[in-house]
C-alpha cells in the first residue's frame, strides 16, 4: 500500500518516462564515457569470440567419439591446444586489458584542462549537496540533487563525505568514484551536448541507498552562468505567510533558506527549491502534489529518511506549499 | 568386502579380525553418541549436509529478494528487511555454504583418496564442525528476530561502525565470521597435515589426485587469507564495543584500512571456493573420459598459480576508491593474469576429453554446464579487471552477474556434479538419472534467464543493493525475467534435493565403483567401512584402480592393529612409510569445547564478563580434551 | 565380489615394523607448525595495519604522545629468549629421559615468562595514550594485548606440562606433548622481536 501510493505518484510522470537511456553506460554523452563505451563494445566482442571458440572446441572434443571408437588427440596437438588457449590467448588479453586500461584511465581520469565549474559534492544520507566553488575556493552557491554543468567544458568534481561511503555515478558522463570519509576524491565531467541525465549513488550507504539519485543537466555555458548567478542569490521571497509556517514547524532546524532565519544543515538547501526538477534525491517530480505528499508522508515514500513526517493543518499546508513553490 | 579377504590363516580368523577392526572404528550410536563422533566420514557428511541446508535457506532469501525486485517500487520487503535479507544471503552463501561445503567435501574425500583411515586430528575436526554449526544457526536465527546484520557481506565501515549501525546486527556478523574462521582454520590445518603425512605408501606428491592438490591449495589459502579478516573483524568489534578508533578518520583511523584487510582476504576467498571445485571437475572429467588427465603437471602448477596470484589482486575490488591510477594498473594486469591458469585448466580438460568415449551421465552434464557458465563468468571477470570499464560497472548488477556466473557456475555446478558423482559412494545408492538430467537442464536454463539480463541491467545503470527502483528507467522487464529465471532455477535445485532424499532409500544399489573411477575412494565399499580400508593400499601411479584392474592384483599394507585406531604415516614428498599414528576414539569434549567457546564469543557482544567466563570454561574443556585417558592415546 | 575374488592381494608394506612413538615426525608436530603459521600471519597483518595507519597520519604518534618506553620492553626482549633456552634444555632432558631436567626446565620457563608478563603489565600501564584516544593508541594496545594473551596462554599450557612433569607423567610415549609445547613456546618468544621493533623503534626511527 505504502509504495503503491508512490508508484502511482510516479507513474504519471513524463520526466521519468523520458528517463530511459539517461542512466546508461552505453549511451555516452561525454568524451570519457564514449571512450569507455567503445572499450566495452570491444571487450564484449572479444569475449563472445573467446566464448564461442572455447565452447566450440569443447563440443568438438566431446562429440568426436561419435565416429566410433575413442580417438585421442596426439600429445603434441594437445600441447599446442593448451599453449594457444591457455597461454598465448590470455597473454594477449592481459596486454590488451592493461594497455587499454592504463591509456583510457589516463584519458578519463586526467584533468587535462579544467575550464568548467568546480563543484564540491557532499554525500549525505540519502541525498546530494552540490556547492559551486570559485577559483579561490569560496562557495558561490549551494544546491541539492541537481547538478548543472556547462556543455563542452571540463568541470572538476570534488567528492567528500562526513558520514558513510557513497559513490557518485552518472554513467552517461563518467565512471564512478567513491566519497570516502576522511579523504577528498576527484573526477571530471564534460558533457558534449545539452541534456538531462540521471545519476545514482552506487555504494551501499544504508536504508535509502536505493533512492539516492540526482539529475545532471548539461547546458550551454551562457545558460549555465545565468543559472549559477541565480542560484547564488538569496531566496526570491523572504516574507510570506508560508515562511512563518515553515519556521514554526521547525523546518528551519534542518533546512537553509538563504535570506531567512532558516539555516539548518541536516537537509538540502531549499533556497531555490522551485527551480529544481525533482524532490527527495530525484525520486519525485517537483510538483505541488508531490511536495505536499513528501512533507506529510516522508516515511512512506522513503522509509528511514532523516526527515520526520510533518502534517500541518490544511490551511498552513497550503501556505507552506505556496511559499515553497515561490522559491524560484 | 573384497579387501577384507584373508591373507594368511583361515577364512574365519580373518573374518573375526576384520569384525574387530570394524568395531574399533565404529562410531557410537544413539542421540548422545552423535556428539562423540570423530570419524571423518561422519564429520564430512555433516559439513556437507549442514552447508546444503544453509544453501537452501540462503537460496530462499534470494528468491524473496527477487520477488521484491519483480516490479519497481514493490513492497514485499521494507528497506531494513531488504538490507538484512541481502546481507544474510551474501554472507551465508559465502561463509556458511560455499566454503564449508568445499571443506566438507574435502574432509569426506581426502582421507579416502589418499587411502588413510581418518584425518590426522579427528577430534579437532569434530570441534570445527560444532563451531560452524553453532555460528551458522545463530546467524540465521538473527534474521527472524530482526537482529541480522544489514551492512552487506563485505560490511564496509563506517556503515558498519558504531555510529551508523546500531543494535547487535554487525556484532553478530563479526562473531559469526570469527566462528567460521576458527572452523575453517582447523579444517585447513587438518587437511594439510592429512595430505602431507597420511598418504598411503607410494602416493608421492606427483601421484596425488588433482582433487587432493586442490584441497591442499585451498587449505593453504585459508591459512594465509583468513588471518586478515580475523584482524579486520577484531578491529571492528573493538571499535564497536570498546571504542577503539581504527576506522574513525577524525581520530587517526582509516576507512580504507577495512577495505584493504577485507579484500586481502575476500579475493582469495573466492578462489578458496573455486579451487576445490576445479578438483571436482577434474575427477569427473577423468572418470567419464576413462583416461588419465592430460597435463597433470600443468594442472597442478595452474592450481598452485591461482592460489599464489590471488593474493595480489585484492585492489581490483577498490578501483573506485580513489587510489592512484598507477597502482591500479598493476592490479589490473595481475587480475587479468588469472586467465592464464584458468585457460590452462580449461584447455587441459578439453584435451583430456578430446575424442574420448564420454559417458554422458548426470555428473558429466553438470560439468558441461560448469564449462559454459564458468567461462562466461570468467570472461566478464577479465572485463571488470579493466579499470575504466570497472569504474562504470562496479557496484552494479553487471558485477552481480559476474560473480553469480563464477560462483554458481564455478562452485555450485561442480558441487552438484560432485553430489551425483559421490552420492553412491557415501550412501551406497545411485541417484536417479532422469531426475538428475531434468534438474541440470532446468537449473541451466533458469540460471541464464535469471542472471544474463543482469549484465544489461548493470550497463543500463542499475546499482546493486537497491531495495527498489523507479519505474521508467527501462529496468522493469529485465528484472521480471531475472525473477522468473530465479524461480526456474530454484525448481531445478528442488528436483535435485528431492532426488537425493528419495535415492537414499530407493536408489539403485551402487556397488564399490559404479563409474569405474581410478582413485582410491572407490577402492572400498559404498558407503565406506568404519575403518575406510580393511587394508590400506600401496600405490604406484595416480590411477591405482585402473592398474589393479589391469594387473588383476591389489597392493596393500599389512600389520596395523585391529584393536586400536591406527593409520600409516609416510614421508612428505615420496610417501615412504615412516611410522604409524594412533588416532583417538570417540569423545564428547570437542562438543563441550565448542559450546564453551561460543559462550565466550557470543557473550562478548553483551558483556565482557561472558568473555572471562567463556575463556575459563574453554580452558577447562581443552584440558580435559587433551588429557589422554588411555596410555596410548596421545593426541 | 566374484570378480574381486580373483584378484591377488600382495602385501608390500608391513606396518608391524614401523614405530608408533615418533614425537618429532608425528603429524601433531605439523599441526602445531600450522597453528604457528596462522598466528604469524595474524601478527603480520597487525604489523602491516600499524604501518598503514602510520602512513595515513602525518604525525605519528599523535601530537603530545611519547613513544612507549624502551627500557622494560628491552628487558623483556631478553627474558623471553632466555625462557626459550630453558625450554630447549627441558626438551633435551625429555629426549634423554632425564625427568628432573625436564621438570626443572619447564618450571624455569614458566617462571621467566611470568616475570616477563609482569614487566609487560607494568609497561602497558605506563603507555602514554589510551586505546580509545587515537588510532595510534588502538593499534599499540591491540598488538600488545595480542602478544600478552599469547604469553598467558603459553604459560597456562606450559604450567600444565610442568605439573605433569613433576608428577612424572611423561613417559617416552607421551613426550609428544612436550615437543609440541616447546614449538609453540619458541614462536611466542620469537614473535616478540618484530613486535618490539615495530612498536618501540618504528615511531622513533621513521
Ligand atoms: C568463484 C568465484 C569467483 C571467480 C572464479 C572469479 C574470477 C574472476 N574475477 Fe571475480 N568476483 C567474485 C567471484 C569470483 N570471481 C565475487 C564474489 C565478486 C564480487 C564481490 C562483491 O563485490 O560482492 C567478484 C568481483 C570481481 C571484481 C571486482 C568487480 C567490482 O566490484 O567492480 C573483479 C575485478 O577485477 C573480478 C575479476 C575476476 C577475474 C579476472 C577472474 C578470473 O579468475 C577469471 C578467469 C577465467 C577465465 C578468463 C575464463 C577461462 C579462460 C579461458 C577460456 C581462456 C581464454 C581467456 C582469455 C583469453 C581471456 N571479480
Ligand atoms: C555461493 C554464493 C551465491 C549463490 C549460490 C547465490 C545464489 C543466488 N543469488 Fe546471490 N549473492 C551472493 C552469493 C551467492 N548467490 C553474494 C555474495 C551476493 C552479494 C551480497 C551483498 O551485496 O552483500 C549476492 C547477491 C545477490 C543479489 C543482489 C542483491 C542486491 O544487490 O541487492 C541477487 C539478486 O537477484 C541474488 C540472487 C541470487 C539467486 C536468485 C540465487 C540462486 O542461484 C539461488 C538458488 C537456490 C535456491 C533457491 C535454494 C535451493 C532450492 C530449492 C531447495 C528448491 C526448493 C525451494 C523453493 C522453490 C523455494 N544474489
Ligand atoms: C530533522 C530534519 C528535518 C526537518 C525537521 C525537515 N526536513 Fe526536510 N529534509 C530533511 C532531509 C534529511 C531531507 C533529504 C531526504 C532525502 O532525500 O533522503 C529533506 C528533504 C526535504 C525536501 C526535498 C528537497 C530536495 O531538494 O529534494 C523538502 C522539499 C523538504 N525536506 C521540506 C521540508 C519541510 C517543508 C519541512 C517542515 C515541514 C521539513 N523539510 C522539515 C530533513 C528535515
Ligand atoms: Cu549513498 Cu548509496
Ligand atoms: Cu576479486
Amino acid at each position: 500500500m505504502i509504495t503503491a501510493r508512490l508508484a502511482c505518484a510516479v507513474s504519471g510522470l513524463s520526466f521519468i518516462a523520458a528517463c530511459e537511456g539517461t542512466q546508461n553506460v552505453l549511451a555516452p554523452a561525454s568524451p570519457d564515457a564514449r571512450l569507455i563505451a567503445s572499450l566495452s563494445w570491444w571487450m564484449f566482442a572479444l569475449a563472445v569470440l573467446i566464448l564461442i571458440v572455447t565452447l566450440g572446441l569443447l563440443l568438438v572434443a566431446v562429440a568426436l567419439r561419435r565416429n566410433g571408437e575413442a580417438r585421442a588427440i596426439s600429445r603434441r596437438r594437445a600441447t599446442i591446444l593448451v599453449v594457444l588457449g591457455g597461454v598465448v590467448a590470455p597473454i594477449c588479453a592481459i596486454v590488451a586489458v592493461t594497455v587499454s586500461g592504463a591509456a583510457i584511465g589516463d584519458e578519463t581520469e586526467g584533468g587535462r584542462r579544467i575550464d568548467g565549474a568546480t563543484v564540491r559534492v557532499a554525500g549525505e544520507r540519502w541525498w546530494w549537496e552540490f556547492s559551486y566553488l570559485a577559483a579561490d575556493g569560496e562557495v558561490l552557491a549551494v544546491t541539492a540533487n541537481e547538478l548543472h554543468l556547462p556543455v563542452g567544458r571540463r568541470s572538476r568534481i570534488l567528492l567528500e563525505s562526513d558520514n558513510v561511503i557513497h559513490s557518485f555515478w552518472a554513467p552517461n558522463l563518467q565512471g564512478k568514484t567513491d566519497l570516502i570519509p576522511g579523504a577528498t576524491n576527484m573526477l571530471f565531467a564534460e558533457p558534449e551536448v545539452s541534456g538531462e541525465w540521471r545519476g545514482q549513488c552506487a555504494e551501499f550507504c544504508g536504508l535509502q541507498h536505493g533512492l539516492m539519485g540526482f539529475l545532471v543537466i548539461g547546458e550551454p555555458p551562457e545558460d549555465f552562468a545565468g543559472w549559477l548567478a541565480a542560484q547564488a542569490e538569496p531566496a526570491a521571497v523572504t516574507s510570506h505567510p508560508g515562511l512563518g509556517v515553515f519556521l514554526s514547524l521547525g523546518c528551519g532546524e534542518c533546512h537553509t533558506i538563504r535570506g531567512s532565519t532558516a539555516d539548518g544543515e541536516i537537509g538540502p538547501d531549499l533556497t531555490h527549491l522551485a527551480s529544481r526538477r525533482t524532490l527527495a534525491a530525484a525520486t519525485l517530480p517537483n510538483t505541488r502534489g508531490h511536495l505536499a505528499g513528501w512533507i506529510t508522508s516522508t516515511q512512506e515514500i522513503k522509509p528511514g529518511a532523516l526527515m520526520p513526517e510533518i502534517v500541518p493543518d490544511p490551511a498552513d499546508l497550503q501556505h507552506l506549499l505556496d511559499f515553497l513553490e515561490a522559491l524560484e | 568386502m573384497s579387501d577384507a579377504r584373508p591373507l594368511e590363516g583361515s577364512q574365519r580368523d580373518a573374518a573375526a579380525e576384520f569384525a574387530k577392526l570394524e568395531r574399533t572404528w565404529q562410531s557410537p550410536e544413539g542421540f548422545l553418541g552423535w556428539f562423540t563422533h570423530v570419524n571423518h566420514t561422519n564429520i564430512g557428511r555433516r559439513f556437507v549436509v549442514t552447508s546444503g541446508v544453509f544453501f537452501l535457506l540462503s537460496g530462499i532469501l534470494a528468491l524473496i529478494m527477487r520477488l521484491q525486485l519483480l516490479t519497481p517500487l514493490n513492497d514485499v520487503l521494507d528497506p531494513e528487511t531488504y538490507s538484512q535479507v541481502m546481507t544474510v544471503h551474501g554472507t551465508a552463501m559465502m561463509f556458511l555454504f560455499a566454503i564449508p561445503a568445499m571443506e566438507g567435501v574435502g574432509i569426506y574425500l581426502v582421507p579416502l583418496m589418499v587411502g588413510a583411515r581418518d584425518m590426522a586430528f579427528p577430534r579437532l575436526n569434530a570441534f570445527g564442525y560444532y563451531v560452524y554449526l553453532i555460528g551458522g544457526v545463530t546467524f540465521f536465527v538473527s534474521l527472524p528476530l530482526g537482529l541480522a546484520p544489514n551492512a552487506g557481506w563485505f560490511n564496509y565501515v563506517p556503515l558498519s561502525g558504531r555510529e551508523f549501525a546500531e543494535g547487535y546486527g554487525v556484532d553478530i556478523w563479526t562473531t559469526m565470521i570469527t566462528f567460521i574462521e576458527i572452523s575453517a582454520l582447523t579444517a585447513a590445518v587438518e587437511l594439510i597435515v592429512t595430505i602431507f603425512k597420511l598418504r598411503v605408501p607410494g602416493m608421492s606428491l606427483n601421484r596425488m589426485p588433482i582433487f587432493v592438490w586442490t584441497i591442499l591449495v585451498m587449505s593453504f589459502m585459508i591459512m594465509f587469507a583468513m588471518p586478515s579478516v580475523i584482524v579486520a573483524s577484531a578491529f571492528l568489534m573493538m571499535d564497536r564495543l570498546i571504542e577503539t578508533q581504527f576506522f574513525v578518520p577524525e581520530m587517526g583511523g582509516s576507512v580504507l584500512l577495512w577495505q584493504h584487510l577485507f579484500w586481502f582476504f575476500g579475493h582469495p576467498e573466492v578462489y578458496i571456493i573455486l579451487v576445490p571445485a576445479l578438483g571436482i571437475v577434474t575427477s569427473i572429467v577423468v572418470t567419464f573420459s576413462q583416461r588419465p588427465v592430460f597435463g597433470y603437471t600443468a594442472l597442478v602448477l595452474a592450481v598452485v598459480g591461482v592460489g599464489m596470484v590471488s593474493f595480489g589482486l585484492w585492489v581490483h575490488h577498490m578501483y573506485t576508491t580513489g587510489l592512484p591510477l598507477m597502482g591500479r594498473s598493476f592490479f589490473q594486469a595481475a587480475s587479468a593474469m588469472i586467465s592464464i591458469p584458468a585457460g590452462v585448466q580449461i584447455y587441459c580438460w578439453i584435451a583430456t576429453m578430446w575424442g574420448a568415449k564420454i559417458r554422458f551421465a548426470t555428473p558429466m552434464l553438470w560439468v558441461l554446464g560448469f564449462f559454459a557458465i564458468f567461462i562466461t563468468g570468467g570472461l566478464t571477470g577479465v572485463m571488470v579487471a579493466s579499470v575504466p570499464f570497472d569504474r562504470q560497472v562496479h557496484d552494479t548488477y553487471f558485477v552481480v552477474a559476474h560473480f553469480h556466473y563464477v560462483l554458481v557456475g564455478g562452485a555450485v555446478f561442480p558441487l552438484m556434479a560432485g553430489l551425483y558423482y559421490w552420492f553412491p559412494k557415501a550412501s551406497g545408492r545411485l541417484m536417479d538419472e532422469r531426475l538428475g538430467k531434468w534438474s541440470c537442464v532446468l537449473v541451466f536454463v533458469g540460471f541464464n534467464l535469471a542472471f544474463f539480463p543482469m549484465h544489461q541491467l548493470g550497463l543500463e545503470g542499475m546499482p546493486r543493493r537497491v531495495y527498489t527502483y523507479l519505474p521508467g528507467l527501462g529496468w522493469d522487464w529485465m528484472n521480471q525475467l531475472a525473477t522468473l529465471g530465479a524461480f526456474t532455477l530454484a525448481g531445478g535445485f528442488g528436483l535435485t534435493f528431492w532426488n537425493a532424499i528419495r535415492s537414499l532409500r530407493r536408489g539403485e544399489i551402487a556397488g564399490d565403483n559404479p563409474w569405474d573411477a581410478p582413485t582410491l575412494e572407490w577402492a572400498t565399499t559404498s558407503p565406506p567401512l568404519n575403518c575406510n580400508f580393511a587394508r590400506q593400499a600401496v600405490v604406484r601411479n595416480s590411477e591405482p584402480l585402473w592398474t589393479w584392474k589391469e594387473e588383476n592384483r591389489r597392493t596393500v599394507v599389512d600389520g596395523l592393529s585391529t584393536t586400536r585406531r591406527e593409520t600409516i604415516v609416510t614421508t612428505l614428498l615420496d610417501a615412504r612409510p615412516q611410522s604409524v599414528q594412533i588416532l583417538p576414539s570417540p569423545t564428547p569434549w570437542p562438543f563441550f569445547s565448542a559450546v564453551a567457546a561460543s559462550i565466550c564469543f557470543f557473550g562478548l557482544i553483551f558483556s565482557p564478563w561472558f568473555y572471562v567466563i567463556g575463556v575459563f570454561a574453554t580452558f577447562v574443556t581443552f584440558t580435559f580434551w587433551f588429557l589422554p585417558r588411555k596410555r596410548e592415546e596421545v593426541v | 565380489m566374484s570378480e574381486e575374488d580373483r584378484i591377488t592381494v600382495e602385501v608390500l608394506v608391513d606396518a608391524r615394523e614401523l614405530s608408533r612413538l615418533t614425537p618429532k615426525t608425528h603429524p601433531l608436530w605439523w599441526g602445531v607448525a600450522g597453528a604457528v603459521a596462522i598466528e604469524a600471519a595474524v601478527v603480520a597483518n597487525l604489523l602491516t595495519s600499524y604501518f598503514y595507519l602510520m602512513a595515513q597520519n602525518e604525525v605519528w604518534p599523535p601530537e603530545g604522545v611519547a613513544p612507549p618506553d624502551l627500557l622494560w620492553a628491552t628487558i623483556v626482549l631478553f627474558v623471553l629468549p632466555l625462557s626459550s633456552l630453558t625450554m630447549w634444555w627441558a626438551g633435551v632432558g625429555s629426549d634423554r629421559n632425564r625427568k628432573t631436567q625436564l621438570a626443572l626446565g619447564v618450571t624455569a620457563s614458566v617462571a621467566l615468562a611470568t616475570l616477563a608478563l609482569g614487566i609487560r603489565a607494568l609497561q602497558i600501564d605506563a603507555f602514554d595514550i589510551r586505546w580509545d584516544q587515537h588510532a595510534y593508541g588502538s593499534i599499540v594496545w591491540t598488538i600488545t594485548g595480542f602478544h600478552f594473551t599469547h604469553v598467558v596462554s603459553a604459560i597456562l599450557g606450559t604450567a600444565v606440562v610442568s605439573v605433569l612433569a613433576w608428577m612424572d607423567y611423561f613417559t617416552s610415549e607421551r613426550q609428544l606433548g612436550v615437543v609440541v609445547d616447546t614449538l609453540y613456546w619458541y614462536f611466542v618468544a620469537g614473535v616478540f622481536l618484530p613486535i618490539y621493533l615495530v612498536l618501540y623503534w618504528a615511531p622513533r626511527l621513521l
